[in-house]
């Protein structure tokens, strides 16, 4: 997630594409996610078996490589104005949509409109909430006015909502998508698979290499691994860390890990007893092993956190310890807190995500050490937005890497934050000036000194429990080439290509 | 007969009518908003209020019901909320892969449980008999979900022989679409074969002890003759019965077959509209079902009432 | 999905008593029963303590059965998870018996409207397979296992109120019956009385196998989410969390699986061996298990 200032004012060409070997025939790459799509309009998406296909076939104006550096993508170049409020994109000349118009300034401004319209329901429309007006300059310039100064803006481009569609195919986004992206739909049959082919058209000249793809639809996750193992697929996105160790042995395939900034926790209800009481969280917080919880929940792929800045990142606070239980003090704290029988209190966890289970059946055995009587119920994840977010007292929820850390820690932890609303409803003032601060400043030591606080702060005050940077793992079989796993954890496929 | 089957068949349809109130009536009662799922965590109140009024989702239940109800009957089954596309061909779509797969599975019930019940039944009280007994028997007594993790260890995992789930169309080859089945089937087959196999041989029995095979036998007709002309056919009667709601049982079977195997059918449809929240395809896709159901419940009763009569073996119509 | 009883089918002469069956029945159900009901005491370890130390240990002589991947001993899970299998069985057949015995009572007895509101609704409910409408009844509220059962018990209540139903129309005409009406007794009285107490052996059998359908449908149930929340050892609960260990670690699957299958085969027994005693015409229906 580091932060490429570089960028700023600067042009920079895609060096593949000058590198790029002429196009040959290399097969279908054959793909297996967990969850079938609910949504083929990249605006609506919000689960990351939809982005997968998002990355696929739409491009963004900035773009993240698997090093986590932000580039250029659709937008050629970009500066902004010395107060941080205006942003000027310069867009790549010759871009051309699936159904073979050239994209310009018109479509990106019709995308970014469309996201701001509430009436989308677009998630991402929240991180464009600085955004006060959006106008195409020239026919290939888009300048952004914003309402405070936002120092990470350019960056937010590369996320999965802001991808660039079409302005006179927009009706059709969800039956008919259309992007600019390596590869075109061909057919979707809902629950089953989604067919992609090549886009010959693509601005990456010789890219992709595949002549297309295709994502399967197999929800059970020893079916997933078994075709991966059969050779009935060739990547399994996401694959069960239960199954990591197995593949080790394994001729025909191998577990491509990378670690990612997405972290799993258990998210507390501030605003609802018990878990208003600082002394009530903390208790909670410090009967948990996290140690023990990546051990369980992920069989070892990930690290322990403490906010979702993850430990391989430059800001996270290395003064910071993940201690062992103190269950005597835990109890001492529900005591004062007026529990010194432990209470009852119902936790959710998500029905269909396997690890969260896990996290929530693990702390559910910890609390208990201290009279914390957890009784745990999955439910749909569909639901939760209905029902359980921002509602219920204690819930297991994580959340995917964010392109920057202000839009993973700021919508969250800022008492204004658009998440915060939606999880733990935490108010800190001390939070709220620093993530202010962070916002204005370019200065990298000050933006780590300034995330190092955050984090120390978001320890002690335990707005929730973020148990774990995860790492992201896919099974890959080994007639794949240049394949590598990205921690924004959709699937990079252009540069891949599959042994005969 | 023609009047009884018109008095069932319009009994059948008042039952489907209710059916589609109860399903409308509990769906309504479902705990998700479908506004916010639309419109994600971030709605305003005042965009879940007009998407709702949009949707008709304020109106009183009745009249939503109506409303859906009408465009049923008309052919129009509503848009799925989730996928923003019409219920009516991705409804079609899965019954038809559905029917296939319960289709097969039927055919080869019918078959093999026959098949089992007449070698059970021949070998009466000897191992083969036992062994029949207790492989149906496990057939029916671990649950199908079980066995079908288990055909995918086995025949995908270890084996490699099957691909572990999915489907292919059959235009991706009739090798390809063909494989993508016999595990699923395998599964569903193994589930219901108790039924047909246990009736099958217990009939068999009872007419290979009857009066008139005693007869026949004493006309010194052989063996094979006697069982497959004049046996098996007095002793199936009861069988077919039991097929046909067998039918009815394999459309219930489905939705836990098709979500372990990943098949893209109706049970799968079902159990996603569910988790989803999905109203519009959820209740069409239980109404298909029901009827269905309903229908093979129907053949039964009516091969039965026809049957009847035929079964007597001169001593006791249960 | 669950097995049925077959369809009515033609009956054999009587022959022997066969006590085999009841008695393997009894033995396999009164075993597993009596172990569910003893779990917390004879239970080796306990049931849903996390231990580190202990993950996907192979059956060895601390851990019979292995562990799991909490590392918790999969045959004290086993035991304590037979009381919930059987008890949620149970509770739903007590719950269809409970409603659908009145509902056939009183539709058989006083037939006419009555009869056929109450027989409609049952064609309504057993129009839907009984999974769908489970999974449809439970979708309606957070899950737990007792609702589960309600849930289950729900959807059988209509054979039940048919059988119910059917017993009664005999009933209703023998002369006991008729004797009652003479010295007018109230209609509570010989329903309730009079019916009822005759109406219960092949009410009984059939519920003894209602039992199993019900383990199985809340087992699938459970399997789907919609039953057993984690970290309770109901069986269903316990194959469906085992299954992304299958080639790492059967025996935390095979253990429930085979428990279960057990459990079923010995309720089967119970209920055949018990419908010979009973109605012996009906002996061979079902053959030999």
């Amino acid at each position: 997630m580091r932060r490429h200032l570089a960028t700023l004012a600067v042009t920079i060409g895609l060096s593949t594409a000058l590198t790029a070997l002429p196009a040959a025939a290399q097969g279908t790459v054959r793909v297996a996610l967990g969850t079938t799509l609910s949504q083929l309009d990249p605006a609506r998406t919000t689960i990351g078996d939809e982005y997968v296909y998002v990355h696929l076939l739409f491009n963004g104006l900035s773009r993240i490589d698997p090093d986590m550096t932000v580039k250029p993508d659709l937008a050629e170049s970009w500066t902004a104005s010395d107060d941080l409020k205006t942003w000027t994109f310069k867009l790549r000349q010759g871009v051309k949509f699936h159904h073979g118009r050239v994209m310009d300034a018109e479509d990106v401004v019709a995308t970014m409109k469309r996201i701001l319209d509430p009436a989308t329901g677009s998630r991402a429309r929240t991180s464009l909430s600085m955004v006060e007006g959006v106008a195409a300059t020239d026919p290939m310039t888009v300048e952004f006015k914003l309402n405070i100064p936002y120092a990470g803006f350019a960056d937010i481009f590369a996320d999965r909502q802001l991808r660039i569609v079409p302005k006179d195919k927009l009706a059709e986004l969800s039956t008919q998508p259309i992007g600019t992206g390596p590869f075109m739909f061909k057919s979707w049959s809902p629950g089953d698979r989604l067919e992609l082919t090549k886009n010959p058209d693509y601005f990456e000249k010789g890219l992709p290499k595949l002549d297309g793809a295709t994502l399967r639809i197999i929800p059970e996750s020893a079916a997933r691994m078994a075709a991966l193992e059969s050779g009935a697929v060739d990547i399994v996105w996401s694959m069960p860390y239960e199954a990591v160790d197995k593949l080790k042995t394994s001729a025909v395939a191998r577990a491509d890990s990378v670690s990612t900034p997405t972290w799993d926790g258990v998210i507390l209800n501030n605003d609802r007893p018990p878990f208003n009481d600082v002394r009530v969280r903390k208790a909670l917080a410090l009967t948990i092993d996290k140690a023990a919880i990546v051990e369980l929940a992920l069989f070892g792929q990930g690290e322990p956190t403490f906010s979702p800045i993850p430990p391989s990142h430059p800001y996270f606070n290395k003064s910071l310890k993940v201690g062992a239980p103190d269950i005597a003090q835990a109890k001492k704290l529900l005591a004062e807190a007026g529990f010194p029988n432990g209470f009852d209190v119902p936790m959710q966890v998500p029905q269909e995500r396997e690890q969260r289970v896990r996290v929530g059946v693990a702390v559910r055995d910890m609390a208990r050490a201290a009279g914390i009587r957890i009784n745990v119920e999955r439910v749909p994840f569909a639901s939760y937005t209905a029902n359980v977010a921002g509602k219920a007292q204690m819930y297991v929820d994580g959340y995917f890497a964010r392109p920057t850390i202000d839009t993973a820690i700021y919508p969250f932890y800022h008492s204004s934050g658009s998440w915060n609303k939606q999880l733990w409803i935490y108010k800190d003032a001390r939070v709220d000036q620093l993530l202010d601060d962070a916002r204005k400043t370019n200065d990298q030591a000050a933006r780590k000194a300034i995330f190092e606080k955050f984090q120390a702060i978001a320890e002690e005050t335990v707005p929730g429990i973020i148990a774990y940077s995860a790492a992201h793992v896919n099974g890959v079989s080994k007639k794949v080439d240049g394949f590598k796993s990205t921690p924004m954890q959709w699937l990079e496929l252009k540069n891949v290509s599959i042994k005969p | 007969m023609a009047a009884y089957i018109t008095r069932r068949l319009a009994l059948v349809v008042l039952v489907l009518v209710a059916v589609s109130m109860l399903v409308f009536g509990v769906t309504t009662l479902l705990p998700a908003n479908v506004a916010y799922l639309i419109l994600g965590a971030f709605a305003t109140p005042e965009q879940v209020h007009a998407l709702e009024l949009k949707l008709g989702l304020t109106d009183p239940v009745w009249q939503q019901y109506l409303r859906w109800a009408g465009g049923f009957v008309t052919g129009d089954l509503g848009v799925s909320t989730l996928m923003n596309r019409p219920v009516g061909p991705m409804l079609l779509e899965a019954l038809q892969r559905s029917l296939m797969l319960t289709g097969l599975s039927f055919v080869l019930i019918a078959v093999i449980g026959v098949g089992l019940g007449i070698v059970a039944a021949l070998r009466h009280g000897r191992p083969l008999d036992h062994g029949v007994s207790v492989a149906t028997y496990l057939g029916i007594a671990v649950p199908e979900f079980f066995w079908a993790i288990v055909v995918i260890i086995v025949f995908a995992a270890w084996l490699g022989w099957l691909p572990a789930s999915g489907y292919e169309p059959l235009s991706a080859g009739v090798w390809e679409w063909a494989k993508h089945l016999i595990a699923p089937t395998m599964t569903l087959v193994f589930g219901h074969l108790a039924h047909v196999s246990r009736l099958t041989r217990s009939s068999m029995i009872e007419v290979m002890q009857s009066p008139y095979i005693t007869a026949a036998r004493a006309k010194g007709l052989p063996e094979r003759v006697i069982v497959l002309h004049h046996a098996l056919r007095n002793a199936l009667l009861p069988t077919i019965t039991v097929l046909a709601l067998d039918f009815g049982r394999l459309m219930g079977g489905i939705v836990v077959i098709e979500t372990v195997f990943a098949y893209p059918g109706l049970g799968r449809l079902v159990v996603f509209s569910i988790q989803n929240r999905d109203l519009p395809t959820l209740q069409a896709a239980i109404l298909v079902v029901a009827a269905i159901y309903a229908l093979a419940n129907l053949l039964a009763d009516l091969l039965y009432a026809r049957l009847n009569p035929k079964i007597r073996f001169g001593r006791h119509v249960a | 999905m669950s097995p049925e009883p077959a369809a009515a089918t033609p009956a054999k002469p009587p022959r022997k008593p066969m006590p085999l069956q009841l008695k393997a029945g009894l033995a396999i159900t009164g075993t597993i029963l009596l172990l569910g009901l003893l779990a917390p005491w004879i239970a080796p370890h306990p049931w849903d303590t996390i231990s580190m130390r202990t993950r996907f240990l192979a059956p060895n002589a601390t851990y019979w059965l292995g562990t799991d991947e909490y590392g918790r001993d999969v045959l004290s899970r086993l035991l304590m998870g037979a009381r919930l299998s059987i008890g949620m069985g149970v509770a739903a057949t007590l719950f269809s018996l409970a409603i659908g015995v009145p509902m056939g009572l009183a539709a058989g007895y006083f037939r006419g409207w009555v009869d056929e509101a109450l027989m409609r609704l049952a064609d309504v409910l057993m129009a839907i397979p009984p999974i769908m409408l489970g999974l449809l009844v439970l979708a309606v509220t957070p899950p737990a296992l007792w609702k589960t059962a309600l849930a289950v018990g729900f959807v059988y209540i209509p054979p039940i109120a048919r059988l119910a139903r059917s017993v009664t129309l005999t009933l209703a005409n023998e002369e006991f019956v008729q004797a009652a009406k003479a010295r007018a007794e109230s209609t509570s009285y010989i329903l309730f009385r009079e019916i009822l107490p005759n109406a219960w052996p092949p009410l009984i059998v059939e519920a003894s196998l209602r039992v199993t359908y019900a383990i199985l449908l809340g087992s699938a149930l459970s399997f789907l989410g919609l039953g057993a929340q984690p970290p309770s050892s109901d069986w269903g609960l316990m194959i469906s969390e085992a299954r992304s260990f299958l080639d790492r670690a059967p025996w935390i699957a095979l253990a429930p699986g085979l428990a279960m299958c057990l459990l079923v085969i010995g309720i089967n027994l119970l209920g055949d061996g018990a419908r010979e005693r009973l109605d012996p015409r009906l002996k061979a229906r079902l053959g030999k298990a």
